[in-house]
């Protein structure tokens, strides 16, 4: 079956030949691919544009040192589930689990993983691998993504983040600069918004499981506010309700009113996406990963025409994308030859070989120093840049298991503020109060702000 | 109603025997997740260490039920959605049917057309209408404009969002109501039609008094599975709203998807499970009680 | 009175036709019929679109293989063995449910049970159709992982079986109580046994029954996503499995989606073709008179 990512090669001269390029790259890399044969293994991961990167990495990788890699290939909504059945099980399934940001908090808690540590006591993290927020780190003492009092337990595949497309065609038409605040944005969106030709910008203020949150997180955690006082420390006194989430609330607000289209509530990433490509929308903020349609032509109405900048920030604060990445982690219910395996196939994947020939496919890498390859600054690159700038200030939406339970607080109310049924004030205010509830009922050190007035 | 004129031991050999394979599986398969369901709605689960605690809650989970606003409005609209769509799927396809079974040619034709939306898979179907739906670029609206009528934002506007799934799920399902209808009147005997003319009744007066009450039990069936199905409703709400705008077309299958899915709240989405179990279960119970009734009038 | 078994079905005018109200009749089926038909053919055409020319609703567009090309030959493409596997699924469950269903029925109608027998099981099988089967799958994965079924069609079929027992259940219980007893009573007169009155006398004259039951069991076993996707892993996966990954976090490959939709309902349409021949008006009164 196709989706076997198996080589058939699996012989001494395959072998012979991986030792000798292992032996090659070891002078010229620090991590050296593992040679012999280590146990077949099997990682779970989800259909995606990036999967076509991954998978050529994952060949290269099996040519290389014969090691057998196959990937259980599943719909993005399910990949969540699968993966929990199997590291709930006596024995799981799966070797390598490709978990999203959105239930890293859930498996990190519930205690599925194994430290790396563990695995290779001489395991160290390489430094030129992007930090994203700590989310490769584990505490379980204090029970938060630590990288201070943590230790490793996974390693970053995929370095997905918001940034700022905008249609640069239609700047220089207008001389317009790239924006550096939110409020520079909506100036440069009011100024080409033309509808029904062209929208200002479209913003995903759809509810969902994960919509309007998302798309406005990079907004309240550039104005300096947050969900929650100090996350990594663990307190976790709600301010979701302070003065600066206000102004954050405020111009996405006001930007959807006036710039947007007539019904922003009811677009979520794809129509964003599809907005963007049919040439209706003159500046939208979904994931890079969302990259490849825009020079497509089979996909896109505005090939060449797209751009890329760091998302815009609040006065005083930097620009803060929200995380939407992937952790590679290792579970415990597998057979330590496993493990191992595993392992050896991560570290190959995040090394400097592994992620040129990732992002070769047009992906964005996980290492900083693949960012300074020429191949990287080429115009069919033109994204990378902006990317490379923003990783590292990336941040989690959350870090705990009850996150789903407070995005769906955040969906509901921020869409309600977008489509007028309720003030900005007024949505801030519930969403504090609703907030504070789940976290006081869940056992967190929690408390809240006063109401805004 | 035959008792079995053979020997008295090889008739109820058989009687068993005829029923037995489908006690069996239902107690292998079906037993044990029904067990679950109703153990977990009394639990709190949470996974700690790789292991899971179960910690016991009591009635806590549905306690909480009323007090959920999600709930709330998705018990209105899961109420709304049931009646309106299964109304207009059960009018619709039974009227098809009866007009396919009296239609003087083309029969086999109008057969395979009218099924046709039950053989694509809920995501697709989901996938493709909120393309037609889409405001800018929608063949609706794109329809609409040649004729001279507005377009509208039918999946973003509050008001008209849950009716735009109703119809969604009308052209899904109504070819379910047809197959059955279809299978129902072909199989009726057609002399009591036949007597019932000569007699000088008209068309429709045969239908009410003659025909429909023949049709009653497998058009009670046909309701209750629907009712049933159409409480279960997801892949095409998840792919055209998400539950929005707002709340518009939060649905009760939803919510218990989210709860226990999403959010990983098994206990409280199992509870939100049992309730909408007992009172579907009394809905169906008393729908089919009052077409037996009817029945056995006749 | 004329033996209806002398007319078959097809184009031949039944004997219950409308002669003068037959042009509203036409007129309605045929507006139906297109407003049916419309939202399919815009599924059909989308199969051929470039997802550019799908998301602007082009009427006119020049044809491409490409969705095609993705769903069927790309790298991580498998959907010949995701239909083959849908193949085996649907197929065995459709025939284990007719053949549990139909005696089930048959015993539950016409062999003197106590009237909270039936009432009990049928009870059952409409509360446990009720369930999300969601929440199912979580015992069912450990159950089937513990026997070490978990790739296997067995769960699947397994699973699928008793997911559509209930419906197999009610459809037959209500064909099979249309069969006149004294038919019954008459063969056992004769000295039938208990399966040649089966094989003999119920399923001939409950075909309508049987075929609607076969058709309707064997879409939704073909459909059914979200057992599948939890209960199988590459070898064993399903058509909406393989459809569903086109339904991506980013992008929703519609046009693939569609593509694979077309030539999923193929079988489906097969098999009504097939069983078409058998919902047909008159066979059962024939044998009456």
């Amino acid at each position: 079956m196709a989706s076997r990512f198996r080589s058939t090669q699996a012989s001494w001269r395959g072998a012979l030949v991986g030792l000798g390029v292992s032996l090659a790259l070891a002078a010229s890399a620090p991590v050296a691919a593992q040679t012999g044969k280590l146990a077949p293994i099997t990682i779970v991961i989800n259909q995606s544009p990036w999967l076509a990167g991954f998978s050529r990495a994952v060949e290269a990788y099996e040519k290389e040192t014969g090691n057998k890699v196959a990937l259980d290939v599943n719909p993005f909504a399910g990949s969540a589930e699968k993966q929990r059945n199997s590291v709930r099980a006596k024995d799981g399934q799966f070797d390598i689990l490709a978990m999203n940001s959105a239930w890293l908090a859930e498996f990190y808690h519930g205690g599925f993983l194994t430290p790396l540590g563990e695995i290779d006591p001489a395991y160290k993290v390489d430094p030129q691998v992007i930090n994203y927020d700590d989310t490769a780190y584990w505490d379980p003492k204090t029970r938060t993504n630590n990288s201070k009092t943590g230790v490793p337990y996974g390693i970053p595949i995929n370095g997905n983040i918001g940034v700022l497309y905008y249609r640069a065609d239609l700047y220089e038409k207008a001389g317009l600069k790239v924006p550096q605040t939110w409020d520079d944005l909506a100036e440069n969106a009011a100024k080409l918004h033309g509808p029904p030709n062209v929208y200002g910008i479209a913003q995903r203020a759809a509810r969902s499981a994960s919509d309007i949150s998302y798309d406005w997180m990079p907004y309240l955690h550039s104005y300096n506010g947050g969900i929650f006082r100090d996350e990594k420390a663990g307190d976790f006194t709600v301010t979701i309700n302070s003065p600066e989430a206000r102004k954050a609330l405020d111009v996405y607000v006001r930007m959807a009113k006036s710039s947007g289209p007539p019904n922003p509530g009811s677009y979520g990433q794809a129509q964003v996406i599809t907005a963007l490509v049919t040439g209706k929308a003159a500046h939208a903020t979904p994931v890079i990963a969302a990259w490849p349609q825009m020079d497509d032509p089979t996909k896109s109405a505005v090939v060449g025409k797209v751009n890329v900048a760091p998302l815009p920030h609040g006065p005083g604060g930097k620009s803060t994308p929200t995380l939407g990445h992937f952790i590679g982690a290792i579970p415990k219910n597998i057979p330590k030859e496993r493990q191992v395996a595993a392992l050896a196939f991560l570290r190959w994947f995040s090394s400097l070989e592994g992620q040129t020939v990732y992002a070769k496919t047009g992906q964005p890498p996980i290492r900083r120093d693949v960012y300074d390859l020429p191949f990287m600054k080429t115009p069919e690159f033109r994204w990378a840049q902006a990317v490379a700038e923003s990783s590292p200030n990336a941040r989690m939406m959350y870090t705990v298991p009850e996150g789903p339970q407070i995005v769906a607080i955040l969906e509901l109310r921020l869409n309600q503020a977008v489509i007028g049924e309720k003030s900005t004030v007024d949505a801030l205010n519930t969403m504090a109060a609703e907030i504070h509830d789940l976290m006081q009922k869940a056992g967190y050190k929690t408390g809240r702000l006063p109401d805004l007035k | 109603m035959g008792r079995g004129a053979s020997s008295n031991g090889s008739a109820i050999g058989w009687r068993a025997a005829t029923l037995a394979p489908a006690v069996a599986v239902y107690a292998l398969l079906a037993l044990l997740p029904i067990v679950n369901l109703l153990t977990m709605s009394v639990h709190d689960i949470r996974w700690d260490q790789g292991v899971a605690q179960w910690t016991f809650v009591g009635i806590k989970h549905f306690v909480a039920l009323p007090a959920d606003p999600l709930l709330r409005a998705g018990a209105a609209n899961t109420l709304v959605f049931a009646v309106a769509a299964v109304a207009l799927e059960m009018a619709i396809g039974l009227a098809l049917a009866v007009l396919v079974s009296r239609a003087p040619f083309g029969r086999v034709a109008y057969r395979a057309i009218f099924i046709l939306p039950i053989l694509i898979p809920g995501i697709v179907i989901g996938a493709i209408w909120k393309l037609m739906y889409h405001p800018d670029f929608g063949v609706i609206n794109q329809l609409a404009g040649l004729v001279g009528m507005t377009g509208h934002d039918w999946l973003g506007d509050s008001k008209l969002a849950l009716a735009s799934v109703i119809v969604v799920d009308v052209w899904h399902w109504t070819p379910f109501v047809f197959l059955l209808m279809l299978a129902a009147i072909e199989s009726l005997p057609t002399d009591v039609d036949e007597a019932a003319q000569i007699d000088g009744a008209g068309a429709w007066q045969t239908f009410r008094y003659v025909t429909f009450p023949m049709l009653l039990p497998a058009f009670a069936v046909t309701l209750a599975f629907r009712l049933i199905v159409s409480f279960k409703v997801f892949d095409e709400v998840y792919l055209l709203t998400g539950g929005g705008p707002g709340t518009a077309t939060e649905v009760v299958s939803f919510s218990i998807y989210r709860r226990f899915f999403t959010e990983d709240r098994m206990g409280y989405g199992s509870a939100i499970s049992v309730v909408t179990l007992f009172v579907l279960a009394l809905v169906i119970v008393l729908l089919l009680g009052a077409a037996r009734r009817r029945d056995f009038q006749r | 009175m004329l033996p209806d078994a002398v007319i078959s079905s097809g184009d031949l005018m039944p004997p219950g036709a409308l002669r003068n109200g037959s042009f509203a009749l036409n007129a309605c089926l045929v507006l139906a019929a297109i407003a049916v038909i419309l939202p399919i053919v815009w599924i059909a055409l989308a199969a051929f679109k470039t997802q550019i020319a799908l998301l602007r609703g082009d009427f006119v567009f020049t044809p491409y293989l490409g969705n095609f090309h993705e769903l069927l030959f790309a790298k991580t493409a498998d959907y010949f063995a995701h239909f083959r596997n849908s193949l085996i699924v649907a197929t065995a469950t459709t025939l284990i449910v007719l053949a549990i269903a139909t005696p089930a029925a048959f015993s539950m109608v016409r062999m003197g049970w106590p009237r909270w027998v039936p009432a009990a099981l049928l009870l059952f099988s409409l509360v446990f159709h009720m369930i999300p089967p969601i929440t199912l799958v979580g015992p069912w994965y450990v159950m089937f992982r513990s026997l070490g079924w978990d790739d296997t069609f067995g769960t699947l079929i397994a699973t699928h079986v008793v997911l559509n027992l209930p419906i197999g259940l009610a459809i037959m219980t209500v064909f099979v109580r249309d069969i006149p007893p004294d038919l019954l009573e008459a063969a056992k007169i004769d000295g039938c046994t208990t399966p040649q009155l089966l094989l003999r006398i119920v399923v001939p004259l409950a075909r309508p029954g049987l075929a609607a039951a076969g058709i309707l069991v064997f879409i939704f076993s073909w459909n059914e996503f979200a057992v599948a996707l939890n209960l199988t892993a590459r070898h064993s996966a399903t058509v909406p499995v393989a459809i569903a990954k086109f339904a991506q976090e980013y992008e929703i490959k519609n046009g693939v989606m569609a593509a694979g939709a077309v030539l999923s309902a193929v079988p489906a349409i097969l098999l009504l073709l097939f069983a078409q021949r058998h919902i047909v008006k008159g066979l059962t009164a024939g044998s009456v008179r």
